[in-house]
C-alpha cells in the first residue's frame, strides 16, 4: 500500500469451458500463452508494473494449480515486506457455512475482511483471463481527476461485434449514462473490459447491501454497476487503446498466439519497460539443429528444433524432431512432435506427444484442432 | 542441506587473462551459452550436491556478479538456512593484474573469519572459471572413505600441448597418489589437468593457509599442497564427462561452440542435474520471414531475420535481414546490421555492428568485438 493506496483483486475463478480439455484440470487464468507465460501473468505483471503492491487472487474452479502458481509472488516482484500476492478461495466462516462465490461481486464481498486489513482508498477489480498490457496507475489518475465513484475501462470494438459485449454509453466527457449488457442494437462500440476502480468506502457499503439483496445475482455487470447507475453515482469510462484479448475459445487462443509472429505486433512482449513476468524454468536456450528450418516462429528457451517450423509458437521444452513439420501450430509446454510427423493448424496441449509420421490437423480446416491426447505413430 | 561441508568458489588466478571480455568482468561473470554465466556451473553443482553454504570470492568489477547471484534465490539455495556470501578477493581485483602477491592464499587470509566460523567440518574449494558437472557430495563421500587428507579432482586430457596452458596438472603415482602439482607448459600431450577442486577438513585447510603465508607471500594453495605431498596423503580423483577451462579467448570460444554438438552437450547437461541461473524475464525469440538458423543455441528476447550458423546467440540480440553470423558467440543485446557478415568472433554485450560489413577471423584465432562498440 506504500505506493498508490490501491489494492487489486483479480477474479480468477472461471472455468473457461469453451477451452474444452485445456481447462479440465486448471482454471482459465492458468492456461498457457505466448511461449512461456500463463494468462494470469498479464494482470499480475500489470499490477507489479503499475506499482500496486497487494494483489488478492480470487480462485474457485480447479484452483490447486493456479493457487500454488500465484502464491509465489516473488515471480512478479511482489514479495517484499509491504507487498504480496494472496490466494483467496471460498472459505467457511464462523457465522455461515462454506459458501462458494455466488458471483463476481460476491467474491469481493466475501473478502471484505481481507481488504479492510489494508484499508485502501481505492479498489481495482480485474479479470484473470485477459491478455493485455495496461498501466492501472494512469486509469487511477483519470478516476481521481473525474472525482468518480467508479471508473470502468472500455475498449473500442468493431460495431458489428458490439452486441457480444457489455456496452457503455457515455456523454461527451466520458461519463457513463447507460450500461447495456449484450445489446441487440448497440448505441456505442465501447465494450467493458471487466476492469473497475471503485472508491472502497462507498463500494464496501454497497457490497453489503448487495449481499443482502435476494434478487441480486451478485455480478458486477448484471447487478452492481446497474445499481450504481440507478442510484445516480458518478461512473466514468476510461478508454484503453492497445492490444486486448479475451481468449474464450481454442480458435481465439490460437489466434492470440499467432499474433505474436507479427514483427510489429501490438502486444510487444519484448518491451523491457513493461515486462511480463512469469515462472522461471531452468533450461538451456533454444537449440536449433543442423537440418532445421525455422521461419516465422516464436520459440522460447528449452525448445529443441531439428525439423521444420513455420508460422508456429513453441512453448518451453517443446520438441520438433528431425523430418517433422510443424505449420500454423501452437505447441504448449513439453509437447513433442516425433520424427516425420506433420502437424498443421493445431493447438497441441502441454505434454502431448505426436508419434512418428503421424499426420495431425488440416491446412483447410475451419477450426483449429485441439490435440489434448497423445497421437500414436503412423 | 549438508552439515558436513561448506563451499568456496575461488576467483581465477591472476596469471590468466582473457582478451577483451576480461576487461569488463571476472571470468566467473562471463556469459556462457547465451543465458548462463560461468559461475552458475560451480554454484549449481554445489546446490545440487546439497551444499548451500557457499562463499564466492569476487575480485574487481563486482557489479555484474553481485547482481547475478543476488542472495542465492535463483540457485535453489534455502533463503533462511542456506547462504551465498560474496567475499572480496584481491586476486582478480584489477584488469591485467600481474601482482604476484594477489594469490588465493591472500584472499583466504583476508576472509579467514567466515572460514573459521563455518560450522561444517569439511570444505570443498572449486574454481569459478571451469565448466563441468560434478556431484560434490559423492566426491566428499569418496574422500572420507579413502581416509586421505586431501582429495583433488583432475581431468585426463590428450591435448595438453596446445590446450590448458598454464593450468596446473597432477603428477600422480600408480595408486593415484599426488606426487606434485605442476604448471602445464605444453611440453607433453597427455596430462592430468588439475580442476582446481579440493576437498579436505576445514582445520587442515586453515593450517595450510597459515603455513603457506609463512613460506612465502607469493605462495598459492596448490603450491603449499604440492610441497606437502610427501607428508600428507593427497589423492587424485579422475573426473568423467565434459570439462572446459576458460582461461583465454580461444578456450572460451571453443568451449562455447563445441557444446553445440549434441553428444558433447549430453556430457555436461543432464535432466536430473539442473544448472540454475538468474532469469531476466525476456520474452521468447522471434524468427521472421527469411530467417535461417542452423546448429545454434538461441537465447530468449532475440529477433532474427538473417542467417545464423554454428553460433551462440545471447539474450535480446537483433540480427537483421541479410546478415550472416557464422561460428560466433554473440552476447546479450548486440545488434548485427543488414548484410553484415561475421565469422569466428566473440561479440561482447551491447555491440552494434552497422550495415554491410565483413568481419572475419580465423577459427583457430577468433576475433573479439568490444562491449558497447559501435562499428
Amino acid at each position: 500500500m506504500s505506493q498508490s493506496n490501491m489494492l487489486a483483486m483479480i477474479l480468477a475463478g472461471g472455468r473457461g469451458s469453451r477451452l474444452h480439455d485445456l481447462t479440465n484440470k486448471v482454471a482459465k487464468p492458468a492456461v498457457y500463452y505466448g511461449g512461456k507465460y500463463r494468462i494470469v501473468d498479464f494482470p499480475l505483471s500489470n499490477c507489479a508494473n503499475s506499482d500496486i503492491d497487494v494483489v488478492g487472487v480470487l480462485t474457485q474452479y480447479e484452483s490447486v494449480e493456479l493457487n500454488s502458481y500465484v502464491a509465489a509472488g516473488g515471480r512478479w516482484g511482489l514479495d517484499t515486506k509491504d507487498s504480496g500476492v494472496f490466494v483467496l478461495t471460498p472459505r467457511e466462516k464462523a457465522d455461515s457455512g462454506l459458501d462458494v462465490y455466488r458471483g463476481t461481486a460476491d467474491a469481493i464481498s466475501q473478502n471484505i475482511d481481507f481488504i479492510d486489513k489494508y484499508d485502501p482508498e481505492y479498489l481495482l477489480v480485474l479479470s484473470g483471463d485477459h491478455i493485455y498490457k495496461m498501466n492501472y496507475d494512469k486509469m487511477l489518475q483519470y478516476h481521481k481527476a473525474n472525482k468518480a465513484d467508479a471508473t470502468i475501462a472500455v475498449i473500442g470494438v468493431p460495431m458489428k461485434e458490439a452486441s457480444r459485449f457489455g456496452i457503455m454509453n457515455t456523454d461527451e466527457n466520458g461519463k457513463i449514462v447507460e450500461f447495456e449488457e449484450k445489446p441487440a442494437h448497440p448505441k456505442s462500440n465501447l465494450a467493458s473490459m471487466g476492469i473497475y476502480i471503485f472508491n472502497w468506502k462507498l463500494m464496501r457499503k454497497m457490497l453489503i447491501d448487495d449481499m443482502k439483496n435476494p434478487d441480486s445475482s451478485h455480478d458486477f455487470g448484471k447487478d452492481f454497476i446497474p445499481v450504481m447507475l440507478n442510484n445516480g453515482k458518478s461512473l466514468y469510462a476510461y478508454e484503453f487503446k492497445g492490444y486486448w484479448k479475451d481468449v474464450g475459445t481454442i480458435d481465439s487462443l490460437w489466434e492470440a498466439n499467432m499474433d505474436l509472429l507479427d514483427k510489429k505486433n501490438e502486444l510487444n512482449l519484448n518491451d523491457r519497460s513493461w515486462q511480463i513476468y512469469t515462472e522461471d524454468s531452468p533450461c538451456l536456450p533454444a537449440y536449433i539443429g543442423p537440418d532445421a528450418n525455422v521461419d516465422v516462429a516464436y520459440i522460447t528457451q528449452g525448445c529443441i528444433v531439428e525439423g521444420d517450423v513455420h508460422k508456429s509458437v513453441l512453448f518451453t521444452g517443446a520438441k520438433v524432431a528431425a523430418g517433422a513439420k510443424v505449420v500454423d501450430t501452437v505447441l504448449m509446454p513439453g509437447a513433442i512432435v516425433e520424427e516425420g510427423a506433420v502437424v498443421t493448424r493445431a493447438l497441441v496441449a502441454d505434454g502431448v506427444r505426436i508419434g512418428k509420421n503421424a499426420v495431425v490437423g488440416d491446412a483447410n480446416s475451419e477450426n483449429i484442432l485441439l490435440v489434448a491426447k497423445n497421437v500414436k505413430e503412423a | 542441506m549438508s552439515k558436513r561441508a561448506f563451499g568456496i568458489v575461488t576467483a581465477a588466478p591472476q596469471y590468466f587473462h582473457v582478451e577483451g571480455l576480461h576487461d569488463y568482468r571476472p571470468i566467473g561473470a562471463f556469459s556462457f551459452l547465451g543465458r548462463y554465466r560461468v559461475v552458475d556451473f560451480p554454484i549449481s553443482n554445489m546446490s545440487n550436491s546439497g551444499i548451500d553454504s557457499i562463499q564466492v570470492y569476487i575480485g574487481g568489477k563486482p557489479r555484474s556478479i553481485t547482481e547475478h547471484l543476488s542472495g542465492g534465490r535463483y540457485f535453489n539455495i534455502n533463503s533462511k538456512k542456506g547462504r551465498l556470501d560474496l567475499l572480496f578477493s584481491r586476486e582478480g581485483a584489477r584488469t591485467n593484474n600481474t601482482n604476484p602477491y594477489d594469490t588465493d592464499i591472500e584472499a583466504f587470509i583476508e576472509n579467514l573469519g567466515p572460514i573459521e566460523r563455518a560450522p561444517q567440518p569439511y570444505v570443498i574449494i572449486v574454481p569459478s572459471y571451469m565448466v563441468y558437472r560434478q556431484d560434490y557430495e559423492a566426491l566428499l563421500n569418496q574422500h572420507i572413505e579413502s581416509g586421505a587428507d586431501i582429495t583433488l579432482l583432475y581431468h585426463r586430457v590428450d591435448d595438453a600441448k596446445e590446450h590448458f596452458l598454464n593450468c596446473n596438472y597432477l603428477n600422480l603415482n600408480r595408486q593415484k597418489g599426488v606426487l606434485s602439482i605442476e604448471r602445464n607448459l605444453g611440453n607433453t600431450k597427455d596430462k592430468n589437468i588439475f580442476m582446481d577442486t579440493y576437498v579436505m577438513k576445514k582445520e587442515l585447510f586453515i593450517e595450510l593457509i597459515q603455513e603457506a603465508r609463512k613460506e612465502s607471500s607469493m605462495f598459492r594453495l596448490s603450491q603449499i599442497i604440492s610441497q606437502k605431498a610427501s607428508e600428507l596423503d593427497i589423492r587424485g580423483v579422475a573426473h568423467k564427462g565434459y570439462f572446459a577451462s576458460l582461461t583465454d579467448l580461444k578456450s572460451y570460444f571453443d568451449a562455447s561452440l563445441e557444446l553445440l554438438d549434441v553428444k558433447k552437450a549430453a556430457d555436461l547437461f543432464d535432466d536430473k542435474w539442473t544448472f540454475y541461473t538468474r532469469t531476466t524475464d525476456s520474452c521468447p525469440t522471434q524468427y521472421f520471414e527469411g530467417a535461417k538458423v542452423r546448429n545454434s543455441m538461441i537465447s530468449n528476447g532475440s529477433m532474427i531475420e538473417g542467417t545464423v550458423e554454428n553460433s551462440i546467440i545471447g539474450r535480446g540480440v537483433t540480427i537483421h535481414k541479410g546478415a550472416v553470423v557464422r561460428n560466433c558467440v554473440v552476447q546479450a543485446y548486440s545488434e548485427i546490421g543488414e548484410n553484415v557478415h561475421l565469422e569466428n568472433l566473440v561479440v561482447d554485450k551491447w555491440a552494434k555492428i552497422g550495415h554491410a560489413q565483413e568481419i572475419v577471423a580465423e577459427a583457430d584465432n577468433p576475433g573479439y568485438i568490444r562491449k558497447s562498440d559501435v562499428i
